[in-house]
């Protein structure tokens, strides 16, 4: 797609057959030349403290349990003091919002952030590609192996190199599948050979996308596959910072040599080395302009300052800006967009934290007796049967008293004497309710079981259930 | 556009990964509201665990969505490609 070497104005947009071309024509291997500086370091930190957060993160203990286990088997989910039900899932539906909007408000402000530090795609590619240099070599050295007619060392350094992706993505997958079943004792399992046919599938299937996405797609993810890039654009305005290369400054683009006066050449700040061309992970020259495949990931700054530096020019001949400031004006952070953006994240995040503060630990589920309808008792009196399902997300155990209402003179016949539910635990109840059959005005009445906690009134919950009995 | 063929890999990823990410959001629906232990597929109480029954879940909604997505690629390419005379002989 693009032309390392390639010079031309830096405005040029391609032309209509190159794109033609380029859009249905097969992926080159794009080889990252290595990069030192400022953003590189922060991503290197980046890619650190979020490889570690993912690795470490199922192995940590939290009152005796896992910390963080989005148990399936089990149905709850357990992130550090908090275990949450699938009644809970209101909150999560919240929270993935909440985060979605983040991820809005940080564009806006900063443009694509996250694809250039935080993404798993490019995390994870970081990782690989540290694996393929200390196999491999550097850009110069893979590219000259890879031109090379497979021999017994290209082999032996393809086989080491693949060897230590897949080591790599096996432990992802395991790691993966840790989140949602005790890692522990899966640990076990698979040293003992005894791991689940479902579990095997899920660490082969998430060790295989690993293995895939971060070793052989790399950039393509971005550029063909990744929802976020198609659209961030949406939220990108004037102010939003982006990289970019100063043409003003730059251009006219020319070879030099060190002592050479750039005035007296005719020549801007741009000496054409193509660096920034060849550490770019998704292949572009960010001297033709603001383009979708480029990340924000800064490695062109990194590597255009460090030229800059030898040169002895001013750095920043491809940097932070935004559209404004390239414009010569002022670049305003507050803005109407990031207001209301920063004013709609702060609503939903207080409600959703005053919600979460008023959840009630108690569940009711009332189901009817599928078999009979009704039944007469020997007094002649109407009975309804149900199943109560009492479920107790408290954090410690509960007694509760259980009343119905809605029928005059409807009267609650249960065999357990005392509802007593341990904490995380679910009760079965199967009670009985009577009536008389001139207290029923229609075929169906509603009634209303309400469920309260003998030691905290605030723990209550009520379920509506329908009493059926004859015409 | 109607000269370029779309290479077949091309195809399967347009097919494969957005049916990729809509069973991912149907199978947390799906299971958020109903557990698989009180699932009785064809009348019957199966012997499957909680973690198979959300694969074969996911599996499943991923077929039925990438089905839907040949649906899609092959209708739009009647329209826009097919019917076209130079399309035709190639």
């Amino acid at each position: 797609m693009t032309n390392p070497d390639a010079t031309g104005p830096a405005t040029g947009s391609r032309s209509d057959e190159q794109v033609a071309e380029s859009l249905y024509a097969k992926a080159e291997k794009i080889y990252p030349r290595q990069v030192h500086g400022l953003f590189a370091r922060l991503r290197v930190l980046g890619v650190l403290g979020l490889l570690g957060i993912y690795y470490i993160l199922p192995w940590l203990r939290w009152d005796g349990q896992q910390a963080l286990l989005l148990d399936l088997p089990a149905r709850k989910f357990h992130i550090f003091f908090v275990t949450l039900w699938p009644q809970d899932f209101f909150y999560l539906a919240v929270l993935l919002i909440i985060a979605g909007l983040t991820l809005f408000f940080v564009t806006a402000l900063a443009g694509r952030v996250w694809c250039g530090y935080a993404c798993p795609q490019t995390v994870w590619t970081e990782a690989f590609l540290w694996i393929e240099r200390k196999v491999e070599g550097d850009r110069m050295q893979q590219q000259k192996l890879d031109a090379l007619p497979l021999n017994a060392r290209k082999f032996r350094i393809k086989a080491s190199k693949h060897f230590l992706w897949i080591a790599f993505s096996a432990w992802t997958g395991f790691t993966f599948v840790g989140y949602f079943t005790p890692i522990i004792e899966l640990g076990q399992r698979l040293l003992t050979l005894h791991l689940g046919p479902w579990e095997t599938f899920w660490v082969v299937f998430y060790g295989f996308a690993t293995y895939g996405n971060a070793g052989f797609m790399r950039e393509q993810v971005c550029k063909y596959m990744c929802p976020y890039a198609r659209f961030q654009s949406a939220m990108f305005d004037k102010d939003t910072l982006v990289v970019s290369y100063i043409p003003v400054r730059g251009e006219p683009r020319g070879s030099r040599k060190r002592s050479d006066d750039p005035v007296e050449k005719g020549l801007g700040d741009c000496i054409d080395c193509t660096l920034c061309v060849q550490v770019c992970p998704t292949g572009i020259d960010i001297r033709d302009g603001l383009q979708y495949e480029c990340i924000a990931c800064s490695a062109c700054i990194d590597a255009c300052d460090d030229v800059m530096d030898k040169m002895g020019y001013e750095k920043g001949l491809i940097k932070y800006t935004t559209e404004h400031a390239m414009k010569g004006g002022k670049t305003h952070i507050l803005r109407p967009r990031i207001i209301i953006y920063a004013i709609i994240l702060m609503a939903i995040f207080v409600a959703f934290a005053w919600s979460f503060s008023q959840r009630i630990s108690l569940g009711l589920d009332v189901i009817r007796d599928r078999n009979t309808l009704y039944r007469e008792t020997g007094e002649g009196l109407i009975e309804n049967v149900y199943i109560l399902k009492v479920l107790n997300m408290d954090a410690s155990g509960h007694e509760y008293d259980l009343r119905v209402s809605g029928i005059p003179g409807l009267s609650l016949h249960k065999d357990m004497a005392v509802i007593r539910v341990d904490s995380g635990g679910v009760l079965e109840l199967p009670v009985r309710l009577r009536a008389d059959e001139a207290d029923l005005d229609a075929r169906s009445s509603n009634v209303v079981f309400e469920l309260v906690a003998t030691d905290d009134d605030a723990l209550v919950a009520r379920e509506d259930a329908r009493f059926l009995g004859p015409q | 556009m109607a000269d370029v063929q779309v290479p077949k890999q091309q195809k399967c990823i347009a097919i494969l990964w957005p049916s990729f990410l809509v069973a991912i959001v149907a199978t947390g629906l799906f299971f958020s509201a109903f557990d698989p232990d009180d699932l009785y597929p064809f009348g019957e109480q199966t012997e499957i665990s909680r973690l198979g029954v959300y694969s074969i879940g996911f599996l499943s909604f991923w077929l039925v969505s990438a089905v839907s997505g040949i649906g899609t690629l092959y209708f739009a390419m009647t329209n826009c490609m097919r019917n076209l005379p130079e399309s035709r002989d190639q």
